[in-house]
């Protein structure tokens, strides 16, 4: 399944941009199934990608995925706008995780997606490729995938959103709850983990 | 070459992607990559790595989004109408219930007069005064019903 950003939802939020947190604290405040509707579908890839790196479990992931969307619903009037939505969607998803897993056994994050829980991410063909492109692709993605699930979930976590979701260290630390100085660290432990493990060493 | 200048390359690789660097750290990294060739592969190394990072897809589950979309609907559903000019509302209500409580003796004395002056009997101005009160409440509890009755129709 090809993932796309459809704004089927209706003429009101047709021009709704990710960064119009104004618009969305407002639609929140009022449970505006339209706006939720298409805040979903505009956040299903990334939410489920970062679920999916937090937990290692696609079946975990979807119902973490639902949990989170119902959460915005109820407590969409806490959210005031002053922050990017996204931040705030993966916190509340963050926070279901991290509650699930206090829940279910009170160890640290670190044991999240243990190496025990690495199933396969499912990795998707590249449109167009040629078979031997493909093969490479696949190759190369399963090896990213393979690396990742080396990295400690608190460093892969960072990475993550960092280089996927392209957040700013501030945003980041936000998400988490920890200091600036806390993700930078993070993060140069992370990038350098990611680094050798792409390259075969021991991380 | 000295071991300092590589272990400031490693930093600087890292710090480029993590915080950015200065254009003096910049020229100064590309000229030790001009000279060093194990820094530069650590360059590209950690280029390639993120390369791959970003460039990672996943498969969605089928219909995640419809699915989700129905879930949230139905909670919506269960939740009580969240209506914040609500609070308002009653504020109002209050007010106006105050107003009223504070202006009854006139109302009862300008029935009276009322009365006196038409000649009617004292129960019909007593009527007169009670429906004054009770009126608006009626109206108004009309007018709640009628909105929750729309609603349900809505729902149907």
């Amino acid at each position: 399944m090809i993932w796309a950003v459809p704004f089927s939802s209706g003429a009101r939020y047709a021009s709704l941009m990710t960064d119009d947190t104004k618009s969305i604290a407002r639609g929140l405040k009022h449970r505006d199934p339209e706006l939720l509707d298409l805040l979903i579908e505009q956040y299903q890839f990334r939410l489920f990608r970062y679920l999916l790196h937090l937990t290692s479990s696609r079946e975990r992931a979807e119902d973490f995925f639902q949990e989170t969307w119902v959460r915005v619903l109820e407590r969409g009037a806490q959210y005031d706008g002053k922050w990017k939505f996204e931040a705030w969607l993966f916190t509340i998803a963050r926070n279901l995780v991290l509650d699930w897993h206090r829940r279910k056994k009170p160890e640290s994050f670190e044991s999240l997606a243990g190496p025990e829980e690495n199933s396969s991410f499912d990795v998707q063909d590249e449109k167009g490729a040629t078979p031997l492109e493909s093969y490479l692709n696949e190759e190369q993605r399963e090896g990213v995938h393979a690396s990742l699930g080396k990295i400690p979930a608190i460093y892969r976590e960072v990475l993550v959103l960092r280089f996927q979701e392209e957040m700013q260290l501030e945003e980041i630390a936000g998400v988490l709850s920890t200091p600036v100085s806390t993700v930078k660290s993070r993060l140069y432990r992370g990038l350098e983990s990611l680094r050798v493990a792409m390259t075969g060493g021991a991380v | 070459m000295n071991e300092t200048l590589h272990s400031r390359a490693q930093q600087l690789i890292a710090k480029q992607r993590i915080e950015g660097i200065s254009n003096e750290e910049q020229a100064w990294l590309s000229a030790h990559f001009a000279e060093c060739e194990a820094c530069s592969a650590l360059q590209s190394q950690t280029a390639q790595a993120l390369a791959s990072l970003r460039s990672m897809n996943i498969e969605l589950p089928k219909n995640l989004a419809a699915r989700t979309q129905l879930r949230v609907r139905i909670r919506a559903e269960e939740l009580p109408v969240h209506n914040p000019g609500r609070l308002l509302l009653w504020a109002i209500a209050g007010v106006s219930w105050l107003l009223g409580l504070a202006s009854a003796p006139l109302v009862w004395r300008g029935f009276e007069w009322l009365g006196g002056e038409l000649g009617l009997p004292r129960i019909v101005w007593q009527i007169g005064v009670a429906l004054w009160w009770l009126l608006p409440g009626v109206v108004a509890t009309g007018a709640v019903l009628l909105q929750k009755w729309a609603r349900a129709e809505r729902t149907e």
